[in-house]
Order: C-alpha cells, then structure tokens, then sequence
C-alpha cells in the first residue's frame, strides 16, 4: 500500500531496452496526469524532434488521486508530442492501469529513444518486484483484442494492460493508445487524439503490463478527511440526477436538436437517422442481447461505459459513445448503430482513434471514393488499414492525409486534427477552445455548450472550460463524475494534508496550457495555425459559419481574472 | 410567478437568458410561455406529440419530478431547473 510520501517514477530507455525506478520529484506532488506530462516534455523533450523519432518522448501518467479510494479517479494520460498535430499532445483514458500503477506508487512512466532496429518489438513488465523491458517480437501486429486474450494467458489475473495496436505499430498518425477495462480485461479503453499510438509504435513498444499484486489502495495522508470527501462525493453523486448513467450516446437526439448530430462530412447539422442511431436503442438491445451499463475502472460511481452486444448477444464492443456515433455514424451516414458498433469495435482492434478515422472516411466519401452510408464498404476499408494499402493507409493517418490523398477540398481541422462531434459553428465558444488549445480540435480540452452566448463571451467561457478539464485531466477523475475546482482540491488537500487554495488551482490549470502552448510555439507552431479550416469558415450548418475573429481569440492567451462561478464550473468533455 | 432556470445548451432561443419568469399553474403551461416569450424554446424541451423529450431530468425547488411531469401544479416562486447531458466520450 503505497503512499504519496513512497512515489516513484520509472524511466524507460527503448534504445538500449533498459528500465529504471526512481523517486519521484517531491515538488511535482500535485502533478499529475496531463499537467505532469506538460511538464516532463517541457523539460525533457525537443519541441523541433521528430515526433516518430528516438528524441519525442512517451509519457504515461495516472493522476494525482489515481488508485486511492476517491470515486472515478483512476484516469491515465498518455502524453508526448503529436505525429498528428505537431504540438504537444495528452490524451487520457480510463481502464485499469492508472488505478495499477498507482496502487505501485508509480507516478509516471517516462519512454525515450528508439530501438536500432525498427522491426523489433518489446514489452514493457511493471509489478511490486520491479520494471523490466522484455522481447515481444511474437505479438508484432496482433490486432488488440488478440494481443491482450494472448497477455491474459502469460500474466497474471491481477494485471492489466496498455497496448499499441498495429495502426501504432504503422505509425498512422490517427493511431491510439489502448488500456483494458476491469470486467474482461478487453482494450476497450483508448486514449486515443492525436497519434499517439504512432509514438508508442515509434518506439518498439508493443504493450505494457502492470501487475499490482496484492497492492492495495494510496493511504491518504489525512486518511479520516480524505474518506469522509469519498463519503460524501459519492453520496451526492448518487443522489443526483446521475446524467451518464445510460453514457454519452444519449446525446444524440439533443446534439441532433442543436445541430451537431453533423451529417455527411459536416455539410448538415442534422442526421435524418437520429432514432436510428441514439443510445436508447443500445439500452433497449440490453434486454433481448445482453449487455449492460458498467464501470470502466475500480471505484467508478459514474458506470457510462455500455457493453455492446450483436444480434447473436455476443460482446462485441464497449463503450459506443456519442462522439463514435456521430463520427463513424451520421457523419458518414450511417443509420444503423449496429454498423457502428462493428466499426467501433475494428478500430479498437487496430488502434485507431474513432474520432479521426470517422472524419477521414467522410472526405473520402464526399470525395465519392466510398458511397455515402456504405456500412460494409467501410468494413471492408477499415480491414484494409493493417493490410497496408495506399487508401487503407490514408484512412489511418487521419483526416488531413485523407483529404490529400483524395484531393478533396472540404477538410474540416483544426492543427490538423479533426473537428469532434460538437461543432464549432452553432457552439462557437467550443469552437475558441479548438483554435486555442494547445491540443488542437479536441472536444475534452473545454467543451461549452452554449449556443445563446455573445462574442464578448467566448473567451471566459472558453477559458473556464480549459482551465478545469487541464485540472480535472490532471487529477485522475474523469469529467464525466464532472468535479469542479473546489472538489479538486479539497481531494488534493486531503491526500497530502495540506490546504490548496482556490490560487493554486487556478494558477495549476492556467501554468498547464501556459506549459503546453510554450512547447507548441517552440515546435514552430503560431496562432494562425490554430484557427479552424476553410470548410468550417465557409460552409454553413443551421446558416452559421465559425467566424470569431484572431483579436477575439487571441485574448484566449491572457488570464483572465477568475471569476466566481470558475470554481464551481463542472469539468465537461 | 414560477422561474424556468434554463440550462446553457437551451439558451440559443433565450439569447443566452439563464432563467425566465412565467405565468402558469402547471408545467405545461409555464413552458408554453416560455415558447410565448422566446419562440423556438419549445421544441428544445417538448417532442412533436406535446410530450417532455427524454433526455433532461427536472426538478421543482431541488426535488426530482417523476409521473407525469408536464402537469406538476407550480406556486409562485417555484423554481424549476432542467438537467441535460452533455458529454462526447
């Protein structure tokens, strides 16, 4: 049962397949997650690297509060800098391994360099003896669920896993990373913007497995405050609306209402296949297939995650969330959320990010390389992507190299990463977070739907968003429990007894994308770079273009005076 | 009269509004003032058949409403808040 005062960090260098434990820097004790990754890669990466080359960095981090007994807390962020974007990425998932690692005391895993020979591929073993790199040459291109079904068989019960599918092992810049859930230890799980799955693959990493043991939960150090804060959270959670409990894919007939159920590669903001593709169906098929609502990791009070069965009612994947839905769904106009649970279920065998994959298959399609719809055309091009054909290869390097390569004009991006479901042109203070965050077009770095704010609006909105997911990102819990600041650091003040002020947790979240815009304007990347692509500047949804001007957006780059309802803002993403 | 707290992904037809007073002894008739007041408020909230849309959770005075949710008798004062999802996943 280690403790915060026990932390430590491991350090993997894949050039000479060797691995080190150390101490975790003291003063890094409130870092955790995206803001400790912001961290490690200001200091210790090249911003002007070759994000595939031995000199990016892969960072693993669990959050500050990750495999202690708060609810919901066991989050992990993946972090180094993006194949896709060319900046700085975090992208953070759910599953067992945050809560694992944790549970070791193991604050972050550091990867650098490369082996010498780009066909060779390790693991990486994590347990309560230590850290070794091992050869897994025998488990080159498995897809995932192959992979982890083969892992089960060689660790133990108690382990879980991260893995790099063979879009990462491709270095297809739309690759993810996978962890595994806690029912069947299946890579369901994906931290998956930004390509950084590419990086893993870069590196010769083909998996990680984390072994606890019989580790148990991080002792708080104020353990009587710390558990009557679980207490009393879980308690009100319970007796609240508890808004997830049937998961983010029924969002989509209110996202259909507010003209972001985006159609056919965004040119509609409506699906005619709303009912066709809202969750409530999903939740209907539970009582004729099976399937069920479930927790992702240990200790999650929030159960969003749907287990998805076929007409048979054998699993077939989990979660389908909205953003799939509408991605790989109305976004390519597909009808039918059995076609996208299948699709779902391809690209976390690949590794690939549904998001991304979603946009690019549209601008094939409206390019008239796939019809429109063409459910089996889309399974057929998916299998295609480890086969390595120039389209398949397209496809998996997301949307920008898709619309290269079919010459398309309409590329909706922002930093070259594809726009999420929610659209910046009816949301636009949403929109301000795609051009602002140092992440790109990512729906998690500060979701605001609001459709009824002014301009002189956007940017608070804006900025209040990003300020709290940087810190929930950071935290380990996930934004769909939705902790504001002042539930944040009432956790943090707990773990270490010691008060963190309403100061320090504004000025963590705002030195977290100070951190990671520093990075991006070393790596070369500007302000204009950021803004949104033609296609969202000149084609409408519901009569509305994105047009904020670059002085409205650059005041994104000041901090902005915290306001009272800053503290109180729930994490949304 | 009650108060409609509106949640921020309906106040497009508010104009950004995040509460409006109306007239009305039930539920139903409080929302249809509001789509008085700001038209095209009601089809947030009500499907084509007149019915509550699925996806939102009310409340009176903090105090969920269950059964048939449209016809809730309101006071003065009362104070209704819409819950709604929002999350990509």
């Amino acid at each position: 049962m280690a403790g915060p005062a026990d932390d430590k960090m491991i350090r993997v260098d894949m050039t000479n397949q060797t691995a080190t434990i150390e101490d975790f820097p003291a003063e890094y004790r409130l870092l955790g997650g995206r803001a400790l990754s912001a961290k490690i890669l200001s200091a210790e990466c090249d911003p002007t690297c070759d994000p595939l080359g031995p000199d990016n960095v892969l960072v693993m981090a669990p959050g500050v509060v990750s495999g202690t007994a708060a609810p919901t807390s066991g989050r992990i962020s993946i972090g180094g800098k993006s194949p896709l974007t060319g900046g700085i990425k975090e992208a953070n998932t759910g599953g067992q391994p945050g809560q694992h690692l944790m549970k070791l005391g193991i604050r972050v895993i550091v990867v650098k360099g490369q082996p010498s020979d780009a066909e060779a591929r390790y693991g990486l073993e994590v347990n309560a003896d230590g850290v070794k790199v091992v050869a897994a040459d025998a488990h080159k291109m498995k897809r995932n669920y192959a992979l982890c079904m083969d892992l089960h068989g060689e660790y133990p019960k108690t382990a879980s896993f991260i893995t790099c599918g063979p879009a990462g092992e491709m270095r297809l810049t739309g690759a993810s990373v996978a962890t595994t859930d806690q029912d069947n230890r299946y890579p369901a799980r994906h931290a998956a913007r930004g390509g950084l799955g590419a990086v893993m693959g870069s590196k010769g990493l083909k998996f990680v497995a984390v072994d606890p043991g019989r580790s148990g939960v991080r002792r708080p150090a104020d353990r009587a405050r710390f558990g009557e804060l679980c207490k009393t959270y879980t308690k009100d959670y319970q007796e609240g609306p508890q808004m997830f409990q049937f998961g983010t894919s029924s969002v989509v007939p209110m996202a259909n209402m507010l003209n972001t159920l985006v159609y056919k590669n965004r040119v509609e903001g409506q699906s005619p296949d709303v009912e066709t593709l809202d969750g409530a169906r999903i939740v209907e098929s539970f009582e004729t297939r099976g399937g069920e609502m479930h927790n992702c990791m240990t200790g999650c009070i929030v159960k969003c995650s749907n287990i998805v069965h076929d007409a048979q009612g054998e699993y077939k994947t989990s979660a389908l969330e909205f953003e799939t839905l509408t991605l790989l769904g109305s976004n390519c106009a597909v009808a039918s959320w059995e076609d996208v649970a299948d699709m779902d279920r391809l690209c976390d065998e690949l590794g690939l990010d549904t998001i991304e994959t979603g946009g690019a298959i549209a601008i094939l399609m409206d390019s008239g390389g796939l019809d429109w719809g063409d459910a089996d055309g889309m399974r057929t091009l998916l299998n295609e992507i480890d086969q390595g054909t120039d389209r398949g290869k397209a496809i998996g390097n997301g949307a920008v190299a898709t619309g290269k390569f079919t010459g398309h004009h309409r590329v909706p991006h922002a930093l070259g990463q594809t726009i999420p479901a929610w659209d910046p042109r009816p949301l636009k203070a949403t929109g301000v977070t795609y051009c602002t965050s140092p992440m790109g077009a990512d729906h998690t770095a500060g979701l605001v739907v609001n459709p009824g704010l002014s301009q002189d609006q956007y940017v608070w909105e804006s900025q209040k968003s990003q300020i709290v997911n940087a810190v929930c990102d950071s935290s380990g819990f996930c934004q769909f429990l939705q902790p504001s600041l002042d539930d944040i650091r009432n956790f943090y003040g707990a773990l270490y007894d010691e008060e963190v002020s309403r100061e320090q947790i504004h000025d963590q979240g705002w030195q977290c994308l100070e951190d990671e815009w520093a990075f991006n304007k070393a790596a070369g990347l500007t302000a204009e770079d950021g803004y949104l692509s033609e296609a969202l500047q000149k084609d409408p949804i519901a009569g509305q273009v994105f047009d904020v001007p670059m002085d409205i957006i650059n005041q994104m780059y000041t901090k902005l005076p915290a306001q009272e309802d800053l503290f109180a803002a729930k994490a949304s993403g | 009269m009650p108060i409609i707290q509106i949640p921020p992904p309906y106040r497009g037809p508010t104009g950004g509004a995040s509460e409006v007073d109306v007239d009305g002894a039930t539920l139903l008739e409080c929302l249809q003032g509001v789509e008085a007041k700001y038209p095209g408020f009601g089809p947030l909230v009500l499907d084509a058949k007149g019915g509550l849309r699925k996806f939102a959770t009310w409340f009176r005075n903090g105090d969920k409403l269950t059964g048939d949710v449209l016809s809730t008798p309101l006071e003065p004062g009362d104070a209704i808040d819409i819950i709604s999802s929002v999350a990509g996943g």
